[in-house]
Order: C-alpha cells, then sequence, then structure tokens
C-alpha cells in the first residue's frame, strides 16, 4: 500500500537520461515545464506529446511505471477538467444544459488542455525523479542555488536537509509499516469505526514512529559530528559533477522543442 | 488429524510483485503444526523466517496456497481476520518499539482491550502475563519508555501474552539481548507454554537456544521449507545444515568429528546429558545396548 507511491523515487537503470548531469536535468525539467505551458494549440501540445514520448523511451523506464504513478492523480485531473468545462465559456458552438450550466467550444478545449497538461507535467517531473539518484539531486540544487550564497541565504545546509529527508523517508516507511503490523497484530483496527475512532486509531502508530524519529535524529547528528562535519565550509565532494556531450544534446533537443512550439503557435494562432 | 492447529498448502508469497525488484520470499510452503508443539524455526538470514509467520496470523496473504487454522482458510471470512490474530498472537523482532501507552498496565492492555474483554479480565490479563515475563507489579505503573532494553523486550511480549493466543509465536525473542537475558526469555517462553498447553512458534538464529527447548525445528532455506522434523531428526542432517550456513550446536559437531575420526558414535547429540552418556559409553569400549 504506502511502498506502491512511486512519485519521487528512483528506478536503477543505466539510459541515456540516468547517465546525464543532474543539473542539466533539473534545468531540463524547467525547459519542460516551460515548454508544456508555452503551447496555445493542438498542434503545438502534439509536438510536446511527441517529445514526453521520446524523453519516456530515452530514459528507458517502462511505461508501466509511469502510469502506475499517474493513477492517484486521475481523480485530480477529472475533476480540473470537468471545472474547465463549465467555467470557461466562448467559441463558435455552445450546448445549453439545465440551472443556467452550457458546454462550449472554448470550455471543452481549455478542459482537455489542463487535463493534458497535468498528465505531461508529472510524467516531466517523474522523469527527472526516475533517473536521478536523490543525493545527486540535492548536490545538484546546492550547485544550482549557490549564487544566493551572496544574500546569505545557508543553501548548503538547506541542501543537507533535503537529502536527510529524502534518505530518511523510505525508512520512515519502511519503520510505519513495521509498527502498524506489530499493532494489527494486537488486534489494532484501522479500517472501521467512525472518524474520532479512526483518528484515534492512529496513535498507537505515531508515538512510536515519534520516539524512533528522535533517537534516530539524535544518533545521526552523533555519527555526523563524530565525523567531523561542521557544515559546508570548506566541504569537497567525492563525485565531481561534470558536463558532457550529451548535456549538450539535451540541451539541443529542448531548444528545438521550444522553438517548434513558438513557430506553431505564431502560425496556427491560439486555441486557448 | 484434528490434532493439527496450523498448516499450509502451496504457500507463496512475492514482495513488490511486478515490479523489477520482485523477490520470492517463500516458495510452495507446507508444512502441518501439531497442538501443544513447541516449534523453533531457524534459518539464515534472508531465509523468509519472517515472512513466513506474518502468514500465520494474516498479516500478509498469500500470492498463492493457503493457510488453515484448525482446518479453516483463514481468509475464508476476510472480515474476521482481526479474530485469527487473537488466536493467533505474533510478537515481532524488536517488539520493544511498538510500545507507545504511558505507563506499562496500560500498552499490555491494549491487546486484550481490542478484544473487547471486560475491565477485570483484562486486569486479571495483565497481572499474569506480567507475571509470565517475570517482571512484578511495580512495573505496572511506570512509564515503558524509562526501561531498559531487556525490560521493554519483556513488556511487549506480555503484551502479545495477554491476548492468550492459541498460538503465540515470537521472532527473535532473544536477539541483541546478553546471555542471562536470552536465558530468562527462554525460561519464559517454556514456562508460558507449560501453563497455557497452547501452541509455540520461536524463531532464533541460535540452534543451541533452539535444540534446548523445541519439541519440533522448522528449518527455511532460501525461501524453501528444509526440514520440519523433530530436533533428533533435524540434526541428523548435521551436514547439509551446515551447507546451509546454519551453526549446529557445539556438541553435535564434536561428535560429528569424533565420527568422522572413525570412532563408533551417534551423531544426534545436543544436550550435555545425552552427549555425557554417549562419551561413557565409548570410553568403557563396550558397545551401547549393554547400558
Ligand atoms: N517489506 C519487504 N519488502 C520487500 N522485500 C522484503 C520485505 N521484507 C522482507 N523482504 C525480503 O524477503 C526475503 C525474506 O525476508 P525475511 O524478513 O522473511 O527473512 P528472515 O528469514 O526473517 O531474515 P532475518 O533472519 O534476517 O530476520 C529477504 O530477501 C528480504 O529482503
Ligand atoms: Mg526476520
Amino acid at each position: 500500500m504506502l511502498s506502491d507511491i512511486t512519485i519521487g523515487q528512483y528506478y536503477k537503470g543505466d539510459s541515456l537520461v540516468h547517465k546525464m548531469d543532474a543539473r542539466a536535468k533539473i534545468i531540463f525539467t524547467v525547459l519542460f515545464v516551460v515548454m508544456i505551458f508555452l503551447c496555445k494549440n493542438f498542434l503545438s501540445l502534439a509536438l510536446v506529446g511527441l517529445f514526453v514520448l521520446l524523453s519516456m523511451i530515452l530514459c528507458g523506464v517502462p511505461f508501466k511505471v509511469f502510469f502506475k504513478s499517474l493513477k492517484p492523480i486521475v481523480p485530480v485531473v477529472i475533476f480540473t477538467a470537468i471545472l474547465n468545462i463549465f467555467y470557461v465559456s466562448g467559441g463558435s458552438w455552445e450546448i445549453p444544459l439545465f440551472l443556467g450550466l452550457k458546454i462550449t467550444e472554448k470550455g471543452v478545449s481549455t478542459a482537455i488542455f489542463m487535463a493534458v497538461r497535468i498528465v505531461f507535467l508529472i510524467i516531466a517531473s517523474s522523469i527527472l525523479t526516475y533517473t536521478t539518484v536523490p543525493t545527486m539531486l540535492t548536490d545538484a540544487i546546492e550547485k544550482l542555488l549557490s549564487p544566493l550564497k551572496i544574500f546569505k541565504i545557508p543553501v548548503h545546509t538547506l541542501a543537507m536537509m533535503m537529502t536527510l529527508a529524502l534518505r530518511f523517508i523510505p525508512t520512515l516507511i519502511e519503520e510505519i509499516e513495521k509498527i502498524t503490523n506489530a499493532q494489527k497484530a494486537r488486534g489494532a483496527d484501522f479500517e472501521s469505526g467512525k472518524f474520532m475512532d479512526r483518528v484515534k486509531a492512529v496513535v498507537p502508530i505515531l508515538i512510536p514512529l515519534f520516539v524512533s524519529s528522535f533517537r534516530r535524529a539524535y544518533e545521526l547528528s552523533f555519527a555526523m559530528s563524530c565525523r567531523c562535519y561542521t557544515g559546508g565550509e570548506g566541504r569537497t565532494r567525492m563525485k565531481q559533477m561534470k558536463l558532457h556531450l550529451r548535456d549538450g544534446a539535451g540541451l539541443l533537443f529542448f531548444a528545438l522543442g521550444i522553438t517548434g512550439v513558438v513557430l506553431i503557435n505564431n502560425y496556427f494562432g491560439a486555441v486557448i | 488429524m484434528s490434532n493439527i492447529i496450523l498448516s499450509t498448502k502451496n504457500l507463496n508469497y512475492l514482495y513488490s510483485k511486478g515490479t523489477s525488484s520482485q523477490i520470492h520470499a517463500i516458495r510452495d510452503i507446507n508444512v502441518q503444526i501439531e497442538k501443544g508443539e513447541l516449534v523453533g524455526i531457524i534459518g539464515h538470514t534472508g531465509s523468509g523466517k519472517s515472512t513466513l509467520i506474518q502468514h500465520f496470523n494474516g498479516l500478509l496473504k498469500g500470492t498463492s496456497g493457503v493457510v488453515e487454522l484448525e482446518g479453516k482458510d483463514i481468509w475464508a471470512d476476510k472480515s474476521k481476520i482481526r479474530n485469527v490474530r487473537f488466536r493467533v498472537g505474533v510478537c515481532f523482532q524488536y517488539p520493544e518499539y511498538q510500545l507507545f501507552e504511558e505507563t506499562v498496565y496500560k500498552d499490555i492492555a491494549f491487546g486484550p482491550k481490542n478484544m473487547k474483554l471486560s475491565d477485570e479480565e483484562i486486569d486479571r490479563r495483565v497481572r499474569e502475563s506480567l507475571r509470565f515475563v517475570g517482571l512484578d507489579e511495580s512495573y505496572m505503573e511506570k512509564s515503558p519508555f524509562d526501561l531498559s532494553g531487556g525490560e521493554k523486550r519483556r513488556v511487549a511480549i506480555a503484551g502479545v501474552m495477554a491476548m492468550k493466543p492459541e498460538v503465540l509465536i515470537l521472532d527473535e525473542p532473544s536477539a541483541g539481548l546478553d546471555p542471562k537475558g536470552r536465558e530468562t526469555i527462554l525460561q519464559m517462553i517454556m514456562a508460558y507454554r507449560k501453563t497455557t498447553g497452547s501452541t509455540v512458534l520461536v524463531v532464533s538464529h541460535s540452534m543451541e537456544d533452539i535444540s534446548k527447548i523445541s519439541s519440533k525445528v522448522l528449518v527455511m532455506n532460501e525461501s524453501h521449507l528444509a526440514y520440519y522434523d523433530t530436533v533428533d531428526g533435524v540434526f541428523s542432517h548435521a551436514e547439509s545444515l551446515k551447507n546451509m550456513g546454519l551453526n549446529i550446536p557445539q556438541l553435535t559437531e564434536l561428535f560429528l568429528k569424533l565420527k568422522e575420526k572413525g570412532y563408533d558414535v551417534s551423531t544426534d547429540i545436543y544436550t550435555m546429558e545425552k552427549a555425557k552418556d554417549e562419551l561413557l559409553v565409548l570410553l568403557k569400549g563396550g558397545d551401547k545396548n549393554a547400558q
């Protein structure tokens, strides 16, 4: 159940995308998002779709895995789409419904656009997390944000906090499962009862979880100081990040995509 | 065969089924456990012991195969699975991390309370299980978080015993304790079984402990059931046990070596008593049947 959550998980592999520099991949993801929001008609949306498909193939993660991560989002997508159908009006045709509600051309196309965009956004960000080890990701974020040090923002500390938080998510999930099992074995009931009963049923899980989290945090800080960790000052890296030809190719890929989208937008006009 | 309390038929379980990290944790397990038995479960790390016992109380549902409690499939009625958990009590590895109440008393009462027992019955059971684990009543009002590791462990075990399950399953109850603490836990388990007459399953990594307390031994090897037999029966396969990476008791090892050197001794020796007898016979140079 809990272990079915696949968003934000690393999927082992050694595809071209896996090998790309994490900093480059973060920038590419931003470019992807820009591209998704730039498109104004169905043709440019189709072009973005092509890019999404290509990236999915290039990153070597099975489509099944993507669908699994999309599944929980389906209700959100449908809700947004329905809201848009009725909220937006205009266009060449309309079908009046009850209570003054009506379906219009623009409403329908906006709804489709929104739904497709959300799905593309999720896929784009999943590609980043599927192909990048979390620690590499935070390292890259630290590097990319390092100019902010001028404004006295503790970039290293923030990145370290993120690394640790990410590192402990699986541990915590495992721990929750263990404690839940132990309490279930003593007859704890999490599935039935009134709302208040269910809230109360969580207490036997939360308390042991907090106790062990504090213990872990304490032990971790102790272990870190034992290894002379004193913050980012003068710290060097074991794995130096280097840009390769493939990262340049990626940049070209997205430059082409964005140019294509802009051209199509200008040439065929906007739908939304 | 009404004497069988727990049995499995072709039980299989896959973790993360259908993903790249799929693990076949237990394969085609067929075992029949008789009432009142004290079964020691042993196997190398990762052999599937913990996975197997979680099937006995329905925390895991086999990917295929069935688990039967007194001849009835435990999953026959999904809504009754909680009743199965009251009848088959499982105490996990490092159970001290499951304590959550303000006092030891309340924590032990958690299980019985979930069974909707009367207050008097709960009170009786809490006191009784505290006795089983060898803690006196002065512990009742203490916070479980203020206890030592071994005491926490015992409180957690008492929490499962208080449900008076027909089958009590303990996953490595003595892991990480000193020799005296381990001995206490073993004594506790034997006393519990004697008093209540219930069936007990104990997972352990120590052959010495297992041979000391068990009436039957279940050996897991690479997600398969290797043996389910009496202690003698299992130790007679000493060679293949060693190949499974299991350390046989030192005494048995000694007799195996003697045999290798050409002495006429039997190799199903695992208690000091038997060893003494066997050695005396050997030293007298007589034949064994003479005694
Ligand atoms: N929650 C889980 N998710 C995925 N795989 C698991 C999970 N729990 C156990 N496994 C895997 O299943 C196999 C059997 O594990 P199990 O915990 O049953 O072994 P064990 O015999 O109890 O080992 P140990 O003696 O170390 O406790 C192992 O390969 C383990 O990695
Ligand atoms: Mg285990």
